[in-house]
């Protein structure tokens, strides 16, 4: 078996290129995995142009993918209409929708390609593309089986873990996970203590071979926009501690915030893992990283 | 005193300068790994083909002889997106700034790891 991870966007909010943001890039969400073949596309941020590039120079023949959207926010979905796959003909794409009957994220996709808003209207797409769902949020799809889970962001967000032969990944961004949590300031009044995460998420991403979670704001920032929808790294760091994940990619990179700043958030990050006596790896999700998964270390 | 198109008046005269000993172009400074950490003596690797093969083979462009590295351990090639490292199924991986990677974007100041050889990648001109 293959499982591979690729990072396209890693950014929040809004596409921030420039020589500040080059070494993580600007490029908002968008992260595909691949299970032996098989391609599942984790939202359509302005990352997903490349890797649109990448498969159209590939010469694969047929694309057949899979459609994973966190939300509608834009910063997930703008890239989708710059994604040169969907418009070449014999292409076939499964939009899913997170539980029984949930068609919204297919209609919406449509809906930003209005004439009021782009030149090409989604019916004028080349590929084939059809909505789908999850039925009650476990569902094997193409030999890997996808979990879904409910999180807190303005509007409602999911988390998805997808698993193949005890291989893992879950991607889980635009998660204020702090907004659960019965004390989420406990490390301010003790720098050593954890805090203690919802045991059904912290079950969700247990022992995942790399959990990609929204990391956006540092611990002194967070005040500042409580509501907004987007979790203090040192909290998922926590959340990453608890399920004792083999490796944290930090996401969801604060568009403010430069490499340098992204540097120390992420050194911050594994600073409190370690000295809560966790070997998990914590790195900053970087545009450009292809991740194999399930190998030794 | 000079007077500009816009109507300001200019205070400097423009100097002639001698300009017959400067390069006659720019130096373009090519992108390259710099040896950092490893048993072995300290060198920088420019990296002159759009594709290069780093390991212990006599096949590899770029040859390093240490136990750690496999034959063909990792390839690099140019990207439109920039210099992008490839592991060739090594033995001990490659690691870009301690994360193993199976392919990886490189920016000026990575460390990429080898074994236990570090190779710090400069971006060139």
């Amino acid at each position: 078996m293959s499982f591979f991870v690729r990072f396209w966007g890693v950014r929040g909010s809004i596409p921030t290129p420039g020589p500040q943001t080059q070494r993580y890039g600007g490029n908002t969400s968008c992260v595909e995995v691949e299970v032996d073949g098989v391609r599942y596309i984790c939202d359509a941020g302005s990352g997903i142009r490349e890797l649109g590039i990448e498969l159209m120079s590939s010469n694969l023949g047929k694309l057949k993918a899979h459609f994973f959207f966190s939300h509608m926010h834009w910063d997930h979905i703008q890239g989708f209409p710059f994604f040169g796959p969907v418009y070449v003909p014999d292409n076939h794409f499964t939009i899913w929708g997170p539980k029984t009957g949930d068609r919204r994220f297919a209609r919406l996709l449509q809906g930003q390609m209005h004439s009021s808003y782009f030149p090409v209207d989604f019916q004028d797409l080349g590929g084939t593309i059809h909505a789908d769902d999850l039925g009650d949020g476990d569902r094997v799809v193409d030999g890997v089986r996808v979990r879904v889970f409910h999180q807190h962001h303005p509007g409602v967000s999911y988390a998805y873990r997808f698993e193949r032969d005890g291989v893992s990944v879950v991607y889980a961004t635009d998660s204020e996970i702090d907004l659960d949590l019965d004390d989420p300031d406990l490390p301010m009044r003790d720098s050593r203590a954890l805090r203690a995460v919802p045991s059904d998420l912290v079950e969700f991403c247990r022992g995942a071979d790399l959990l990609i979670a929204d990391g956006q704001y540092t611990d002194a920032q967070y005040p500042k926009f409580v509501g907004w929808g987007h979790a203090r790294a040192t909290t998922v760091t926590d959340l990453a501690v608890h399920a004792q994940v083999k490796q944290l990619a930090v996401f969801h990179h604060d568009p403010m915030h430069t490499d340098e700043q992204i540097d120390m958030l992420v050194k911050h990050c594994q600073d409190r893992a370690e000295r809560h006596g966790s070997d998990m790896l914590v790195f900053g999700a970087r545009e450009g990283f292809e991740l194999e998964l399930g190998q030794q270390f | 005193m000079d007077e500009t198109l816009d109507g300001k008046l200019a205070f400097a005269k423009t100097e002639a300068t001698d300009i017959s000993m400067l390069p006659k172009r720019l130096v373009r400074r090519p992108h390259m790994f710099q040896i950092v950490e490893g048993d072995i003596p300290p060198r920088t690797i420019p990296l002159t083909r759009d594709t290069m093969v780093v390991g212990r083979s006599n096949q590899a462009d770029v040859r390093i002889m240490t136990a750690d590295l496999s034959r063909m351990h990792m390839r690099v090639e140019r990207t439109r997106r920039g210099f992008k490292c490839i592991d060739l199924g090594s033995r001990n991986g490659v690691y870009v700034n301690h994360v193993r990677v199976r392919s990886a974007i490189l920016r000026d100041g990575d460390h990429v790891q080898l074994g236990n050889v570090v190779l710090m990648y400069h971006e060139g001109s």
